[in-house]
């Protein structure tokens, strides 16, 4: 597996959407900051991680990482190099969990970068409110997003492998992101797991269910889409 | 000889299509086996199940011996293949493409990928991203990807389309080379006849997913070589007279007075004016210009190749 992890990190040398991907991942602590700075400067810090990490979660997470996972599993059927990989020959489940397991460094990396802007743009404007405990906090909160959206990023591989495009990815994901909007002032939010993730990451489940409702709904989706991603792909004609 | 693949009753249908039907082939140990078919005949849906990328709706796969569903991961370890155009990660070097198999495969032998690169003569091309690559240069460095564990069966599926000449000759005289001087069993696709006429010692034909001959290249050409038919009167008489008076002894004899003289060919005017002068009688002359690409398309069926 380490020599499978090496190759899957040498493959992104030279990568542009390694450079793109953190550019996406900047957008939410710059808008929230700036706009903040701009409209409410006397918000307090911890106001400006509760807005990123809630932007980065629910409205910019879905996409940015669903093109990382795209990128990262479709490239192989683009460059035309999973039949080399395959008939090295790599096991098809290590050839999934290699991937995957980069695809948890990555969307890790850029969830810190996330936090780490908002805390370095914050600080250069000035927001009060900073202390130890709030960064202990707020990257608490950070990471438990990222893996959430993580741990949710099995239907999106699934899409990827059966589809073996970018589109459908790309329109998985902005529906996902289009219910994370419009159901963002519903009481039955906690129950779409996208959802429920960021309002586990922020505390902001909502009354209406028990938590356990809102764990088992990413859980079942997150293993659903494992079980069936491995026994898609351990099954497909590679043509 | 050993056998190197053996495929048993090997089928792919696809809804109601058979891609592969029923195919038996057999690739016996520093064979260059050419698997030769127009395109769509099924020869990469073959390779692909040979290489355990697809799986057959029927049938088996021995490769070594060994069946290739139970074993494939050591079997693959000890096969270099190439499956239509080699797939590179267009953002790395050659030797960092390289560097990914050799890191899979566990090879830690220093120099293994610059002997590789040597073989195919890309050792110069070190700063130059797979992506700046000619198509010839990449099928190169697939081949030396594919030799880089040093495969004992190499599977190339059609390895010169889309070169240009010299890129074509390239890689011929690449794959000869490996057959001889490593005595690597190769099995090399293609839908052109002459590609594999120059390169293989043996030959699977393929048509609409059924093998319909498979032969050693020096019986092919035995049986298709060109020759003089004469059918006369006295077969055993005019033999006599090939023998004596012309030295001719590449000859055959079929039923009905037939002979076949595989030399002296133009000069039927010749042997016909001496067989009548000895009271010989000859009934019909037949001259034989049936080529291998005339005998391919009878093969198939007709049409043009490809």
């Amino acid at each position: 597996m380490a020599s499978l992890l090496f190759t899957e990190l040498l493959k992104l040398k030279r990568s542009s959407m390694f450079l793109l991907s953190i550019a996406g991942a900047a957008v939410a602590p710059l808008v929230v900051v700036v706009a903040t700075y701009v409209n409410e400067p006397s918000t307090p810090f911890k106001e400006l991680f509760y807005n990123v990490n809630l932007y980065t979660v629910l409205i910019i997470g879905a996409p940015l990482y669903g093109v990382v996972t795209t990128y990262l599993f479709n490239r192989e059927y683009v460059e035309n190099t999973i039949k080399n990989i395959l008939t090295i020959p790599v096991s098809r489940v290590s050839f999934i969990m290699s991937k995957t397991l980069l695809l948890f460094m990555w969307i890790m990396m850029l969830t810190m970068i996330a936090w780490f802007l908002t805390l370095f743009l914050g600080l250069l404007t000035q927001f009060d409110g900073l202390d130890i405990s709030l960064l202990v906090e707020s990257f608490k909160e950070f990471s438990i997003g990222g893996v959430l959206l993580f741990i949710l990023s099995t239907p999106i591989i699934l899409v990827t492998l059966v589809m073996k495009n970018y589109v459908p990815t790309i329109i998985f994901t902005v529906v996902i992101t289009l219910i994370n909007v419009m159901g963002g002032s519903s009481e039955h939010r906690a129950l779409f797991p996208w959802a429920a993730a960021g309002d586990i990451a922020n505390h902001t489940l909502p009354s209406t269910y028990p938590p356990e409702y809102s764990y088992t709904a990413i859980i079942v989706t997150a293993l659903t889409g494992f079980i069936a991603l491995i026994v898609y792909f351990k099954k497909a004609d590679i043509h | 000889m050993s056998e190197i693949i053996k495929t048993r009753n090997l089928m792919k249908i696809y809804g109601e299509q058979k891609s592969v039907d029923h195919l038996n082939i057999t690739v016996n140990q520093g064979e260059i086996y050419g698997f030769l078919g127009r395109n769509g005949a099924g020869k990469t849906t073959t390779i692909r199940m040979l290489l355990g990328l697809i799986k057959p709706t029927f049938g088996q796969v021995e490769i070594f011996g060994e069946n290739l569903f139970n074993n494939q991961k050591s079997i693959l370890r000890r096969i270099g293949s190439i499956v239509e155009v080699p797939g590179f990660y267009e953002n790395l070097t050659a030797r960092e493409n390289l560097l990914i198999n050799a890191k899979i495969l566990g090879v830690h032998k220093k120099n293994t990928i610059e002997e590789a690169l040597e073989i195919v003569d890309l050792h110069n091309e070190t700063k130059k991203l797979v992506g700046k690559y000619s198509l010839g240069m990449k099928q190169r460095l697939g081949i030396a990807r594919a030799l880089l564990h040093n495969p004992e069966l190499l599977i190339l599926d059609e390895p010169t389309n889309g070169l240009d000449p010299i890129g074509i000759k390239e890689i011929r005289s690449l794959i000869l080379s490996l057959a001889k001087d490593r005595n690597i069993t190769i099995f090399v696709s293609s839908h052109i006849l002459s590609e594999i006429e120059q390169l293989a010692t043996h030959m699977g034909i393929i048509h609409e997913g059924r093998l319909l001959e498979e032969i050693a290249f020096d019986k092919l050409r035995e049986r298709n070589r060109n020759y003089l038919e004469f059918q006369v009167s006295d077969d055993n008489k005019a033999i006599m007279l090939l023998e004596s008076q012309f030295g001719i002894s590449d000859y055959e004899v079929h039923a009905e007075g037939n002979i076949r003289v595989y030399s002296h060919l133009g000069k039927q005017g010749r042997l016909n004016k001496a067989f009548v002068e000895n009271g010989i009688e000859v009934l019909k002359i037949n001259i034989s210009e049936e080529g291998l690409e005339d005998y391919f398309t009878k093969l198939v069926g007709g049409g043009a190749i490809g």
